[in-house]
């Protein structure tokens, strides 16, 4: 006998019939993308066309291989079960059309028999076995396991069931094949093999095999037709629209806003309404698989907030649905629904502390903080409307260039006493120590500054200060939305760098940190930025400075957000630690998974109303380590945590900043 | 209804002051300059009352050039016109001259209602507001903390601060001046929008012609009050820690507070 | 005709402090000059009082009687003073810088044609030209100021800040009775109603004395001790809390102090169990006198008290309160 089978056996002459047939289910996924695509065009213009090679190549790490799906297990490798047994499938059974449709009939060529027939029979059993298991898999999981991220509504179930039995009625189809023809080298169909000596079992004729045969081939052959018109129309959109927003991803680091173009010409800031978002923003609420990653690794949702970036994203989503093809016809939605305050509340907006770990779990590289900023921007640069107590911040910021109601003449004074030179007063230094607002006003952070400073000067690092010509780095009014601010201070400060030909900054603050290294660039300015944790461990290398192992309590880092997740640094401070102490102690939520204090995306200057603490969240996992000491580089997470700890009124564990701890063992 | 808000620039509260060399004033150099904070609650129930009733709000302010930038902030919050009083010959005006050459500049105009901030936070005279009433023939309320108007029966009621926690009800027939205090209500904050359509909005500017005000009556020679030396306040000593027991301490620091700080 | 006036305040029957201690600066600016000194006092029957001003040092007294005086309003109080002063001309004239003061004085200035200096901290006879020191920018700066050219030369002074000098209770002054002109229907303004205040409680923003907690307090209850601190002092005072007193439940909103609450500007701030942050600093920075308790030696509110105790808050403040109340019952 020869090693194939043959196309439509027992079926009959149904080709037209069933390309006619094929054909419905192409046309209402091909409508039903088109449609898609038309509603995300609805957004604004955005340039994503660019570095094609480095979209590609994004494209299959984070499409193909799934490195950020994998990041969890069970999920990750149920996915990738799942994903390869339809690739695979699916491309076999491409494969054999291609051979019908083209090869046979133009070049006569013919190579569905043979070895490549057993393969192809072994491989695709193979996947379709992993396939189901990964079905059975996420059933398991939404019905046993019930995690809190997963939502579970009748299309996720219907869309798995539908699946599985498309699944299933393919391996009946072949089983009784098998059962009826009994070819030997079907082994290799090892599973279809194997249902078929099950079904021998049943001592059924041949006849009656074949008309079993029939009819399951066309139940098989509707639902899999049905599965893919189905596919648009369910959670399963995001085969199409996952590797487009993975391919269209941004290239900027995590968290970091773009500022505002020609601020002076503008006549709208932010988006109010869904059609002011990017088409890219419009896209990525449907790329998302509601895999409530983002919702999990949230210090706003976890702390009982409003807030949720899963629920951001689908009520974009659920908007984009209602209101998009209403605006297609030129009609409006009636009555009236505002994107910001029916669709999205203001607590929502306001929670978010731009800590970016959503940014950084989500699978499908979804942008959640820029949309979230965006819709800031509107409410405070277009309506004004914002917590009441921001508007001390504002208004301090624009007086007296420090979010504090401190005299701006005073900004200097931390360092009276110390060995300090100004830039107005000296020329060639080489960095330029940028103290930042906590480092030069709030008393804590003032321990940082100062003991940076005498890292500094027992190292012999030639660095001075802008004094009172410092201004703030315009990081926090940029997050809460107010641009105008933001570029004011931004524009103030690269004057005074300009003025002194600054190139080398030292920063103790992450968010100054990160804006002037990711940002400036953006508004005019590009300087190297040098966090102090890596000045300090380069000067450790250099043997400039020797530590002592100091600590004798177990010490464990706080991940800055600004530092850790936006610009990847989360090994340098933890290799300082190990110098100093014998014992370093991970949190449960540590590196990429860090928890935000809550102090970030300008959340440090608005009160914490609604939900629990974040930042006694953090000191609780903090605690659970079983360390004395957290140690922070960032004066921000420092006052956040400090305060947490006497909240809580914890005995036995401090806070303290990396410089602090360096210097006293520079002492010793 | 017309609403007339005069305001003032002044220098921010944090600033620094240093005395200029001769003890006359202070060093202007390097300061930021914005709109007195009472002036800003003025503002802000101007346009509240505009917002509710209708009509225009115009910013009248006596000062030099530089306080175009606080006039622009009133635009910005959502006034309509405004009106810069300038001139050399204004310079050194005492609060006797300064509501002069103010209420000849409201005479000019139309208003219902004018409204201006309680004091000054540079020199705290706190006299300006009483000047406008008395040139311009008006009723007028200090320190409003609430402010209920009649337009209809051209009357207001306002709410004014005295002492110990105490407040009273005065009423009053339009037109009148109304001296905002704090808490009278919460200044909006200017959007972009609006800051933007500020920049490009003219600001009349006045001076002595066109008010015609004799040189003589107005600016440092027609000032009442002559403004004498400035000095500096005794620099406040640095703390002390109490030492001792705790009773001890106690009763030491009751007498520091009588004897020193002349407290109790 | 030479003379130094000045306004005498009263309320509900007595005189208030304040006119005594312009009587008493009186005294100091007549053996200057020689004038006669002269009280002001306008009213509805309220003879009796007119007749207690002599041993304080006045040598006459003008009141002036109507209905219309009965409550004060800028309106007749202006009319009433400035016609009389238009009639005798005096060459200076002097109120209180009291809520009433404050108010009223400005308009009579204004009427006059003359100058003024409000809120005086010094006010003093050089050759029969007034000297007088007000503070400027927030008290930053102090400005010493004349009225040359105008009489009478007014000026307004800030209480609690003069001496009352011994009384004399032989001395009689000469009233000098007149009716006034202004009529009830002219008036343009109308006092409708007066608002108490609660009780004891003034308003934070008002209050001359702050007794502060913070987290330090411990619990809502302990606020307790506080206001028996504040009451000790008398009137004037306040009870307010940190923000993490309040953020702990201890302590209402209202009465929180610092940059996202009440910004206060008392005599006297006493901070207990407060750490001092720079959030709440910004609230009471410009306090003339802060006192600082707390258990933490390094707490950074000692950085800005001019005087401070370390210990425990709950052995303190009780403590204080003793003392004070010794202190005041003394005299």
């Amino acid at each position: 006998m020869e090693i194939t089978r043959e196309i439509f056996w027992n079926i009959g002459n149904v080709r037209i019939l069933i390309y006619l047939l094929g054909l419905v289910p192409i046309i209402v996924l091909a409508f039903g993308l088109w449609r898609k695509i038309k509603l995300w065009k609805i957004g604004k213009k955005e340039n994503r066309y660019d570095q094609i090679w480095k979209r590609i190549k994004t494209t299959l790490y984070y499409g193909i291989l799934q490195v950020r799906t994998l990041e969890k297990k069970y999920p990750g490798i149920m996915h990738l079960l799942l994903f390869w047994g339809f690739v695979i499938l699916f491309l076999g059974t491409l494969l054999i059309a291609f051979q019908e449709d083209v090869t046979l009939p133009f070049f006569n060529f013919n190579f569905f028999h043979g070895g490549f027939y057993l393969s192809y029979s072994f491989l695709l059993d193979l996947f379709g076995l992993l396939a189901i298991v990964g079905v059975l898999l996420a059933l398991y999981r939404r019905i046993f396991l019930r995690p809190e991220s997963l939502d579970n509504k009748s299309d996720d179930f219907f869309a798995l069931y539908w699946f599985l039995v498309v699944l299933v009625t393919g391996y009946i189809v072949e089983g009784l094949r098998i059962a009826a023809t009994k070819p030997d080298f079907e082994r290799w169909s090892f599973a279809g093999w194997q249902l078929a000596s099950w079904i021998s079992f049943l001592n059924l004729s041949t006849d009656s095999l074949k008309t079993l045969h029939r009819i399951n081939w066309w139940i098989h052959a509707l639902l899999s037709f049905g599965f893919i018109g189905y596919l648009v129309y369910s959670k399963f959109l995001h085969i199409f629209s996952s590797p487009l927003s993975i391919y269209f991803r941004t290239f900027d680091p995590i968290g970091m806003i773009r500022p505002i173009p020609d601020l002076e010409n503008q006549e709208t800031f932010g988006v109010s309404k869904l059609e002011e978002f990017t088409w890219k923003d419009l896209l990525d609420t449907d790329a998302c698989t509601k895999c409530g990653r983002c919702q999990d690794n949230c210090p706003a949702w976890q702390s009982s907030k409003p807030l949720s970036p899963k629920k951001v994203i689908l009520d974009m989503k659920n908007h984009l649905v209602e209101k998009g093809g209403l605006l297609l016809q030129k009609k409006q939605l009636s009555p009236e629904k505002n994107l910001i305050g029916d669709v999205i509340l203001e607590d929502e907006l306001w929670a978010c502390t731009t800590c970016g770990a959503c940014m950084r779990v989500c699978p499908v590289l979804i942008e959640h903080i820029p949309k979230i900023v965006e819709m800031r921007r509107n409410l405070v640069l277009m309506q004004s409307r914002f917590p009441s107590e921001v508007s001390l911040f504002f208004k301090n910021l624009e007086n007296n260039y420090n979010p504090w109601a401190i005299g701006f003449a005073t900004r200097a004074d931390w360092a009276k006493d110390l060995k300090v030179r100004l830039f107005s007063e000296n020329k060639d230094i080489e960095y330029l120590y940028y103290v930042g607002c906590a480092g030069s006003f709030d008393e804590r952070a003032k321990k940082i500054s100062r003991a940076l400073v005498n890292i500094l000067n027992q190292t012999g690092v030639n660095f001075g200060i802008l004094g009172t010509e410092e201004f703030c780095c315009g990081d926090h009014a940029r997050r809460i939305g107010n641009e105008y601010l933001a570029q004011i201070l931004i524009q103030q400060n690269i004057e005074t760098f300009k003025k002194y030909n600054i190139k080398k900054v030292i920063v103790s603050c992450p968010h100054g940190y990160n804006i002037f290294k990711n940002e400036y660039p953006l508004s005019g300015y590009n300087l190297e930025v040098i966090h102090h944790s890596e000045l300090i461990y380069d000067l450790i290398k250099k043997g400039k400075v020797s530590l002592g192992r100091t600590l004798d309590t177990p010490v464990t880092y706080h991940d800055s957000c600004y530092l850790g997740r936006y610009n990847e640094m989360y090994e340098t401070p933890r290799r300082i630690l190990k110098a100093l102490c014998s014992d370093l102690k991970e949190m449960e939520r540590s590196r990429y998974q860090g928890f935000c204090c809550g102090a970030g995306g300008g959340r440090m200057w608005m009160e914490e109303k609604l939900g629990v603490r974040i930042n006694q969240m953090r000191v609780e996992q903090a605690q659970k380590t079983g360390a004395g000491i957290i140690a922070t580089a960032c004066p921000y997470c420092l006052t956040m945590l400090s305060d947490g700890i006497k909240e809580k009124e914890i005995k036995n564990l401090q806070a303290y900043d990396l410089a602090e701890l360096v210097e006293l063992s520079l002492h010793k | 209804m017309n609403i007339a808000v005069c305001l003032k620039q002044v220098p921010d509260t944090e600033t620094k002051i240093v005395l200029n060399s001769d003890s006359t004033d202070i060093v202007t150099e390097g300061i930021k300059w914005v709109m007195n904070p009472y002036d800003e609650y003025a503002v802000e129930e101007a346009l509240k009352i505009k917002e509710k009733y209708g009509g225009k709000v115009t910013i009248l302010c006596l000062g030099q050039e530089r306080s175009v930038e606080a006039i622009r902030t009133a635009l910005a919050m959502g006034a309509d016109d405004a009106i810069l009083l300038n001139d050399p010959a204004f310079e050194g005006s005492d609060s006797y001259t300064t509501a002069l050459v103010l209420s000849k500049a409201l005479s000019q105009i139309e208003y219902d209602i004018i409204l201006t901030g309680k004091q000054a936070v540079d020199l705290d005279c706190s006299q300006v507001f009483a000047g406008l009433a008395e040139f311009l023939s008006l009723p007028y309320v200090s320190i409003v903390v609430g402010l209920e108007l009649f337009p209809d029966q051209k009357k207001a009621l306002a709410k004014r601060e005295t002492e110990g926690g105490e407040k009273e009800l005065i009423e009053v027939t339009l037109p009148a001046v109304f001296a905002c205090q704090k808490d009278l209500n919460t200044p909006r904050y200017a959007s972009l929008p609006g800051i933007m359509k500020a920049k490009k909005k003219e600001i009349k500017k006045l001076g002595l012609a066109e008010l015609c005000l004799n040189p003589e009556h107005v600016g440092a020679k027609g000032s009442k009050l002559k403004k004498g030396k400035y000095s500096l306040p005794p620099q406040r000593k640095a703390g002390i820690k109490i030492e001792g027991e705790i009773p001890e301490a106690a009763a030491k620091l009751v007498k520091l507070l009588r004897e020193e700080a002349k407290i109790i | 005709m030479p003379g130094i006036w000045i306004l005498a305040e009263h309320k509900e029957g007595k005189f208030k402090k304040i006119t005594y201690e312009l009587l008493s600066l009186g005294k100091k600016l007549k053996s200057k000059s020689g004038e006669e000194l002269c009280a002001l006092l306008l009213g509805s029957g309220i003879e009796n009082l007119a007749n207690q001003l002599g041993p304080y040092g006045a040598d006459k007294v003008y009141y002036l009687e109507d209905e219309v005086y009965k409550s004060y309003l800028n309106e007749s109080y202006t009319q009433g003073i400035s016609e009389l002063v238009k009639s005798q001309d005096p060459s200076i004239l002097l109120a209180g810088a009291t809520a009433l003061g404050k108010d009223l004085f400005p308009r009579v200035a204004a009427r006059l044609g003359t100058g003024l200096g409000t809120d005086c901290t010094s006010i003093d006879l050089d050759n029969n030209l007034l000297k007088i020191t007000r503070p400027i920018y927030a008290g930053k700066v102090l400005m010493e100021a004349t009225i040359p050219q105008t009489k009478p030369q007014m000026a307004m002074l800030r209480p609690n800040l003069i001496e009352i000098s011994p009384v004399d209770s032989s001395k009689k002054a000469e009233v000098i009775k007149s009716k006034a002109n202004p009529k009830k229907e002219d008036l343009r303004t109308m006092l409708k109603e007066i608002l108490k205040g609660e009780s004891k409680k003034i308003d934070l923003t008002e209050a001359k004395i702050i007794v502060s907690g913070g987290r330090g307090m411990k619990d809502k209850e302990n606020f307790r001790i506080l206001e028996e601190l504040a009451d000790a002092f008398g009137e004037g005072t306040a009870v307010g809390a940190s923000r993490a007193a309040v953020d702990s439940g201890f302590a209402p909103h209202d009465i929180q102090v610092g940059q996202t609450g009440k910004v206060v500007n008392p005599t006297l701030y006493i901070a207990c169990g407060i750490s001092g942050s720079i959030q709440h600093l910004a609230g009471m920075s410009t306090s003339k006198y802060i006192v600082a308790i707390n258990k933490d030696p390094e707490a950074p509110i000692f950085q800005k008290a001019d005087y401070g105790i370390v210990g425990d808050l709950f052995q303190v403040v009780p403590l204080l309160t003793q003392e004070v109340k010794k202190l005041k019952s003394e005299g």
